[in-house]
């Protein structure tokens, strides 16, 4: 039925395979530009808390370049790769040409609009009143906003011409995962509510959901695309993906107020946010079980595939990554955690270890399919283990050092003696940040390769099929 | 552990009850599906992918 009635709209010429082309191929490279000026510029704050007193002039302040930091990670980077990503799985998916090329460039124009307007907004200090991850002025989060309606109007009526009887589970993922932030985005603006305390609900709810419902759905959808591709193996248990988006969306908005236990938020409100906190468990171990037990018997392909591991990585960044978001939750670890290093740490574990290898996987697996270009062994490979050490390194200093910082402070140690105690994880952040930032160029040289430039000697993400594929 | 606006002990009870049946719930129904992943149906969404996709 769905055929027939789309069939004239999606007879797909190999003019529209390289439109789409181009336009994910747009959007990783604008994508990437985003990463290495974003990390370049955490690179820097991370030395400044050994060299406060370094580049300490007005417009290299740490107030001002964090905040720049944080916001184009998120809209510039992470944001602009999983919206290409998503057009991509969407129209093959679909089986199907993308609704519209247009839109799709005037949605990666209105992306960068927003974070060129909004870095330049902050380097000249119009920061709009230290709220976290909104920290653009409100017309530029409109600008943003517009980007969002125009690419989920774009996902949606891709999804509508398939040429298939179902929507495939990634674009249940993705398509709600831009409609669920329009949402969020139109809450977070709007100014009625937003003093007192209600300024601090939404706060939370904002910051939190900025990434579980935006980067952490799109995310997951390109996971139940490129998993069955790479491996030519279908996904282990379909109902457990959809069972997995329907706890997702049931729990995650109830439980940013667990960013603010000890505050004078309702006490009640605090509790939910815990509670909830522990159901997230739910779709967590059961979409991160789905994956490994789609991989299950294949592990040893990962030695000859690195998209495969990058998204393995990312699969259990986001196990532990959100487990760990659950034990911080409770009051007993707040406690000691609460506005230490070591939520830096988990931020990382979380925004890096998962959504960031997710996006280099879902790159890696699916962009050389469209252009038909590829990296080469060796850039692919000094990417994945630069950025994997580096994390590890990142990670791990800053889980050690927030913990003796906060136990410092629950001992009412002197502030300075937290300070003191701090100083040698802070170098290896820094030691940690380099490497990330010195595979974010080699990824660039890769993205170059897979777009533009000679193609590589790396083999096809598509790996040989085996038992348990399409019956 | 007390605070000011701790509220009501049976609404609290009440929150953590209901959060918790949820909770508890859905876990069941999520170990439910991993032992029991179902879809055995070759023309079913999850082997479609690997054969329509272009």
């Amino acid at each position: 039925m769905q055929a027939t009635v789309t069939a004239q709209h999606s007879a797909v010429s190999a003019e529209d395979d390289r439109a789409l082309a181009a336009v994910f191929s747009a959007y990783t490279v604008s994508a990437t530009c985003w990463l290495l000026f974003a990390t370049a510029v955490g690179l820097l704050l991370a030395f400044k808390f050994g060299a406060p007193d370094f580049w300490a002039a007005k417009y290299l302040t740490f107030g001002r370049l964090r905040p720049i930091h944080t916001n184009d990670t998120f809209y510039g980077w992470a944001s602009i790769g999983l919206v290409g990503l998503a057009y991509y799985v969407a129209a093959r998916s679909s089986g199907t040409k993308l609704y519209s090329i247009k839109l799709a460039w005037i949605g990666l124009a209105l992306f960068n609009l927003a974070a060129v307007a909004g870095t330049i907004a902050l380097e000249l200090g119009y920061n709009w009143g230290d709220l976290e991850y909104r920290e653009w002025p409100w017309p530029i989060r409109l600008v943003f906003l517009a980007a969002l309606l125009v690419t989920g109007w774009n996902l949606i009526g891709t999804v509508a011409r398939r040429t298939t009887e179902d929507i495939y589970l990634s674009n249940w993922y993705t398509v709600c995962g831009v409609l669920w932030t329009c949402v969020i985005a139109i809450v977070a603006t709007l100014p009625w509510y937003q003093h007192g305390l209600g300024q601090v609900a939404i706060s939370g709810f904002y910051m939190h959901n900025a990434v579980g419902m935006w980067f952490t759905p799109l995310a997951l959808g390109v996971f139940y695309y490129a998993i069955p591709k790479i491996l030519s193996r279908p996904i282990y248990s379909y109902a457990l993906g959809v069972f997995a988006f329907w706890t997702n969306l049931l729990f995650y908005p109830l439980l940013g107020g667990h960013h603010f236990l000890f505050s004078p938020l309702p006490w009640w409100l605090q509790t939910t946010a815990i509670v909830f906190s522990v159901a997230m468990l739910v779709p967590v171990w059961g979409g991160s079980a789905n994956y490994l037990l789609t991989m299950r018997g294949r592990y040893r392909d990962m030695t000859h595939s690195y998209p495969l591991m990058f998204i393995f990585v990312a699969v259990i960044g986001y196990l532990f990554g959100s487990t760990q978001g659950t034990v911080e939750a409770f009051r007993s670890m707040q406690a000691i955690w609460h506005l230490t290093n070591f939520t830096v740490g988990h931020s990382h574990l979380t925004m890096y270890g998962f959504v960031t290898f997710a996006v280099w996987g879902g790159i890696y697996a699916l962009l050389p399919l469209a252009t038909h270009k590829s990296p080469g062994r060796l850039g692919i490979a000094l990417h994945f283990w630069m950025a994997l050490v580096g994390s590890f390194i990142y990670v791990i200093a800053l889980s050690i050092g927030g913990t003796i910082q906060g136990l410092d402070w629950l001992h009412q140690r002197p502030f300075i003696q937290s300070v003191t105690d701090m100083a040698p994880y802070w170098v290896w952040r820094g030691a940690g940040g380099l490497l990330m930032f010195l595979s974010h160029i080699v990824f660039a040289w890769n993205v170059w390769r897979m777009t533009s430039g000679q193609t590589g000697n790396a083999g096809s993400p598509i790996l040989a099929r085996t038992e348990g594929a399409a019956a | 552990m007390h605070h000011a606006f701790l509220g009501p002990f049976w609404g609290n009870v009440a929150i953590i009850a209901i959060a918790g049946a949820i909770t508890i719930g859905c876990f069941v129904a999520m170990f439910w599906m991993i032992f029991r992943p179902g879809e055995k149906d070759p023309h079913h969404a999850k082997y479609e992918i690997l054969r329509k996709d272009r």
